[in-house]
């Protein structure tokens, strides 16, 4: 959607906004008092959401080395952050070109798939816990993309 | 148990310290290319790779690979340093202390943002000495004049002394395959010079990346 309102600004010099254009324009601006609502109950909640999360992945995985639930964690909050602001700005893409084709060859590195699984499991229980279903759905899809390129590849 | 809290350095998860969007900047009134620490970047446009083989070839005729070798080897030295400084300067580590992915991974995505193209290290050899780089999409591959042997002697250079750095020990570098001659990759052969002396007539003698590699380890 970021991508699809900046084109419409590179048009001012040879046109006016056309209606459907103002209305992909309004829905974005409708809907930022909401993603701003989640972006700073995110922020503010981050390390209690993060903190259940870890202690419930310590219980669930005992046997794993904590190196590896550490580093599921730490690349977990980096996700997080980034899924926070693409939701800010409504755009995907911002979170995989950015950081998933990074991050997801150090997990493939670590072998950390099977914690990731644990993880993105527990964190989406959280999640719903904590945000209603129609902030929830501003993150899902940034943080299904994350999904898809650490877990489900 | 684990605290969440302890795993943040200063409140930041450093995370992809050389993604492309956020690395490289500009002031196009400045006509300035910088990267994200304001340190200056130069853009190379293709006709002046093609003029440095060109003039080279002239000037040098069968010296051109060395001389090209050689200024890979100091651009390397500088460009260890630097990588090594933004990444302490980034992550709080040293290079020497990272872990190998994680140093890989930051070597790869600052190839690739620099315009090199790609890069992947293949350690299968490493007992017997031997480090193997496949590089793709090299800018200097696809500019030089043709020739019936690899062309990418600035990145042997480079390869050559950013290792050395890295593994503090004088490494030579040899090209085996060149993307100019067809090949689907670059493939690079890193160790110590004395091992590698017979490559450079084998690389000549058109053989294979592999049959040179299995000569190399036999």
């Amino acid at each position: 959607m970021y991508t699809e309102i900046a084109a419409i600004f590179d048009e001012a010099e040879s046109r006016y906004l056309k209606a459907d254009e103002l209305s992909v324009l309004g829905q974005y601006v409708g809907s930022l008092p909401q993603r701003l609502e989640t972006y700073q109950r995110l922020r503010d909640q981050e390390l209690s959401i993060m903190q259940q999360v870890a202690d419930q992945l310590q219980a669930e995985m005992p046997q794993e080395p904590t190196a590896n639930l550490e580093r599921s964690i730490k690349n977990g909050l980096l996700v997080l952050r980034y899924c926070a602001m693409s939701t800010l700005l409504n755009d995907d893409s911002f979170v995989k070109d950015r950081l998933l084709n990074w991050l997801s060859q150090s997990t493939q590195t670590y072998n950390i798939q099977k914690v990731d699984t644990v993880l993105y499991k527990l964190l989406d229980q959280r999640l719903n816990q904590v945000f209603n279903p129609q902030q929830f759905s501003l993150l899902a899809p940034s943080l299904q993309l994350a999904k898809d390129a650490l877990i489900n590849h | 148990m684990i605290s969440v809290a302890d795993l943040l350095i200063d409140n930041r998860i450093p995370g992809n310290y050389f993604a492309s969007d956020v690395y490289v900047r500009g002031d196009l009134e400045l006509g300035v290319l910088e990267n994200r620490r304001g340190d200056r970047l130069l853009a190379l446009p293709e006709t002046l790779i093609q003029g440095i083989y060109a003039g080279l070839n002239k000037e040098t005729g069968q010296a051109t690979r060395l001389v090209l070798f050689n200024c890979g080897r100091w651009w390397g030295k500088n460009f260890y340093d630097r990588f090594a400084e933004e990444l302490n300067s980034y992550y709080h580590k040293a290079v020497v202390d990272m872990d190998m992915a994680e140093f890989l991974q930051s070597l790869q995505q600052c190839w690739i943002t620099h315009g090199w193209g790609k890069i992947e290290l293949d350690q299968t050899h490493q007992h017997r000495g031997f480090l193997v780089i496949k590089l793709w999409n090299s800018p200097f591959a696809s500019q030089a004049p043709k020739s019936n042997l690899p062309v990418c002697f600035l990145e042997a250079g480079i390869l050559s002394s950013f290792f050395s750095r890295l593994a503090d020990k004088d490494l030579h570098c040899i090209q085996t395959t060149c993307e100019s001659l067809g090949a689907d990759c670059n493939y690079f052969i890193l160790g110590l010079a004395k091992r590698l002396e017979s490559a450079e007539a084998l690389v000549e003698a058109h053989e294979s990346h592999e049959a040179i590699m299995q000569k190399l380890c036999a």
